[in-house]
């Protein structure tokens, strides 16, 4: 069953004289528990479609809808509250809170939704446990390298049980050795949990960890394709 | 909880630029409070030597008294009227006193004078006057022998009089014939008001009265003094009560002056802090501005991960308040100390000492502030902050979750 569904999904920049037709009639639909890189060259909508299906930003036409909810339809309160409680977000530049604990990091998200404070103990230290970071669990971001924030982030993404966790170039900042650790890390993950990946990427370890690859070119999709 | 654990820790992201905001909200504090302490180490004194010198708290006389102090304009039954006063419960001390404009006169010089007859016991449980005198050469009245009278230092300088000196009094009488009597100097009194002290000179009730030819159950004045003078209003009317007859005055209508100069400081002291939380207002404005600015991204990725708008606005509200109260705190623990200082120590303001003493303030000024004025700043403080944290809050909320995470 399709937890996301892409219907023909417009977006038109007009910061321009020209006007940048960003994400040009997409169409497709994602299935719980995927694992799924999406491609391209820089400027082909990748990241405009990652928003707009994480509801950062509005489509110009078309719908994106989540479990039944159109999310243009959301208001910007409930949008919030919705991305709060569905999507996980991993961003390229880690983006952890820098004044926080790596701990405190996890415990945000689930904080911001009034979890109990044991339960919030538990998942939190058991979380990064399995991002392999249970030494340096009180450790700020600055006191971390760039795998390790990205393995925080990964596990502050899934801290609240999202339904699925979009990650725009996660690795793109990440030597070989921490980018294989943190693939392996997510892809445990998406099979432990059942949680739908959708990454942004360009790069090719992670396209080979995919199991679909979609690929677009000047906003459209050129090809989708389902590795075994 | 969370919010203020990042507000909180926030603060200290940069320490130099937060150090420096905190030490202008601490120093402008500093020099607003201490100028408050300073104002009021100088007016305090002057209004407690007004109540204690020349007013008392209330003041009770014949309605036509007060208008050319005519000697003939006395209140009657004096005795009778002390003991009422004493008998009630919000009167503290009473005295009478007999008063008359005369001319005082040395072989050396005259000088109009205000003589004024006093009880010498009772007027010390009323005015102070008795600790100003120079105990190594005279005393306030001693001993049974008639006419002593106390005058000042700025008066003996000018009749070159000193203790044990011979001063004649000529005045009118009851009867309005002009008489005198010759006193003798048995004590010289120094206020910080010069003025006044040249025109004041002090004799017993009964030498004066019996010169005047006043009878004996009557006086021109009677003062009062109670616990706390900001009652004196409300005491006052009870009292105009209870002697419909006479007119009963508290000191602000005695001594306008003081009345304004107390509220003058008062303004002063207001217009001091509006002036600061005004300037420390924009600091805060301007340094939460460039919070936002420097963490536009950080904001936008709150927002994508679900903080709502609300608790951004609370955070950077925090953020200000917790800001401002450090500074707030460290400018209050400083101005205790420096006011604590100087209130031991005194300000020595001796090199212009001649001109303070002419308009009636001691050349040596003690800061102080009540404790109530550094909870008030403090209150102040946190409006301030959260007024000045609106601004860079909506700033902040009108960023766009997917535009800020793209920013640099």
């Amino acid at each position: 069953m399709s937890i996301i569904e892409v219907k023909n999904l417009t977006k038109t920049y007009h910061d321009t004289e020209i006007p940048v037709h960003a994400v040009n009639g997409i169409d497709l639909s994602f299935e719980q528990g995927e694992f799924t890189a999406i491609v391209g060259p820089s400027g082909c909508g990748k990241t405009t479609l990652m928003n707009m299906i994480g509801g950062l930003e509005k489509p110009t036409s078309g719908e994106v809808r989540v479990d039944g909810s159109v999310m243009s339809e959301l208001s910007s309160h409930d949008l919030i509250d919705f991305r709060l409680r569905n999507i996980g977000f991993v961003f390229q530049a880690y983006n952890l809170i820098p004044v926080l604990t790596a701990k405190e990091n996890v415990e945000f998200i689930m904080q911001l939704q009034n979890w109990d404070k044991k339960k919030m103990d538990e998942r939190t230290v058991s979380l990064l446990k399995s991002v392999g970071l249970e030494d340096k669990i009180h450790n700020k971001p600055n006191q971390l390298s760039g795998g390790q924030q990205q393995r925080v982030a990964v596990a502050r993404a899934l801290a609240s049980k999202p339904k699925f966790v979009l990650a725009d170039e996660p690795t793109a900042n990440l030597d070989s050795s921490a980018t294989n650790q943190l693939l392996d890390i997510m892809e445990r993950l998406n099979q432990e949990e059942k949680i739908t990946f959708i990454f942004a990427t360009h790069d090719q370890r992670v396209m080979d960890k995919a199991r679909r690859v979609i690929t677009l070119d000047d906003g459209k999709v050129i090809s989708d394709t389902k590795q075994i | 909880m969370v919010l203020i654990k990042i507000a909180w820790r926030s603060i200290w992201r940069s320490k130099v630029r937060s150090s420096v905001v905190i030490l202008a909200i601490a120093f402008g504090l500093l020099g607003g409070l201490f100028s408050s302490a300073w104002m009021n180490g100088m007016a305090d004194p002057r209004v407690q030597d007004t109540f204690d010198l020349e007013t008392g708290h209330i003041q009770i006389h014949h309605p036509d008294f007060p208008e050319n102090e005519d000697v003939k304009y006395t209140i009657s039954g004096i005795e009778g009227k002390l003991a009422q006063l004493r008998a009630n419960a919000q009167v503290k001390s009473v005295t009478k006193r007999i008063r008359v404009v005369g001319m005082a006169a040395t072989a050396n010089k005259n000088m109009g004078v205000s003589i004024t007859g006093i009880d010498p016991e009772t007027e010390k449980s009323v005015f102070a006057l008795y600790k100003k005198v120079d105990t190594l050469t005279g005393t306030f009245f001693a001993g049974d022998k008639r006419n002593q009278i106390v005058i000042s230092k700025a008066l003996a300088d000018e009749l070159k009089a000193r203790v044990k000196s011979k001063i004649v009094l000529t005045f009118q009488d009851y009867n309005g014939e002009i008489t005198g009597a010759a006193f003798k100097v048995v004590g010289i009194y120094k206020t910080d008001n010069t003025p006044w002290d040249k025109l004041h000179v002090f004799v017993r009730n009964r030498d004066l009265g019996r010169v005047l030819e006043i009878p004996a159950d009557e006086a021109h004045e009677i003062v009062v003094r109670i616990e706390n003078f900001e009652e004196a209003s409300m005491i006052r009317q009870e009292l105009a009560n209870v002697f419909p007859e006479l007119l009963v005055e508290d000191w602000a209508e005695l001594s306008p002056y003081v009345r304004l100069m107390s509220g003058y400081m008062d303004t002063m002291m207001a217009l001091f802090m509006v002036i600061i939380l005004g300037a420390l207002g924009f600091g805060i404005v301007n340094t939460m501005l460039m919070v936002v600015l420097e963490r536009t991204k950080e904001l936008g990725m709150l927002m994508a991960i679900g903080m709502t708008r609300r608790r951004i606005f609370l955070m950077i509200l925090f953020e200000t308040v917790f800001l401002a109260l450090v500074g707030a705190i460290v400018g209050e623990i400083l101005s205790v100390l420096v006011i604590h200082y100087f209130g031991q120590t005194g300000i020595d303001l001796s090199n212009y000492a001649e001109g303070m003493e002419s308009v009636g303030y001691s050349a040596m000024t003690y800061p102080m502030l009540e404790p109530y004025r550094y909870i008030q700043i403090t209150i102040l403080v946190v409006i301030t902050s959260i007024i000045a944290s609106i601004y860079p809050a909506l700033k902040a909320l009108k960023l766009e979750p997917a535009e800020a995470i793209r920013t640099l």
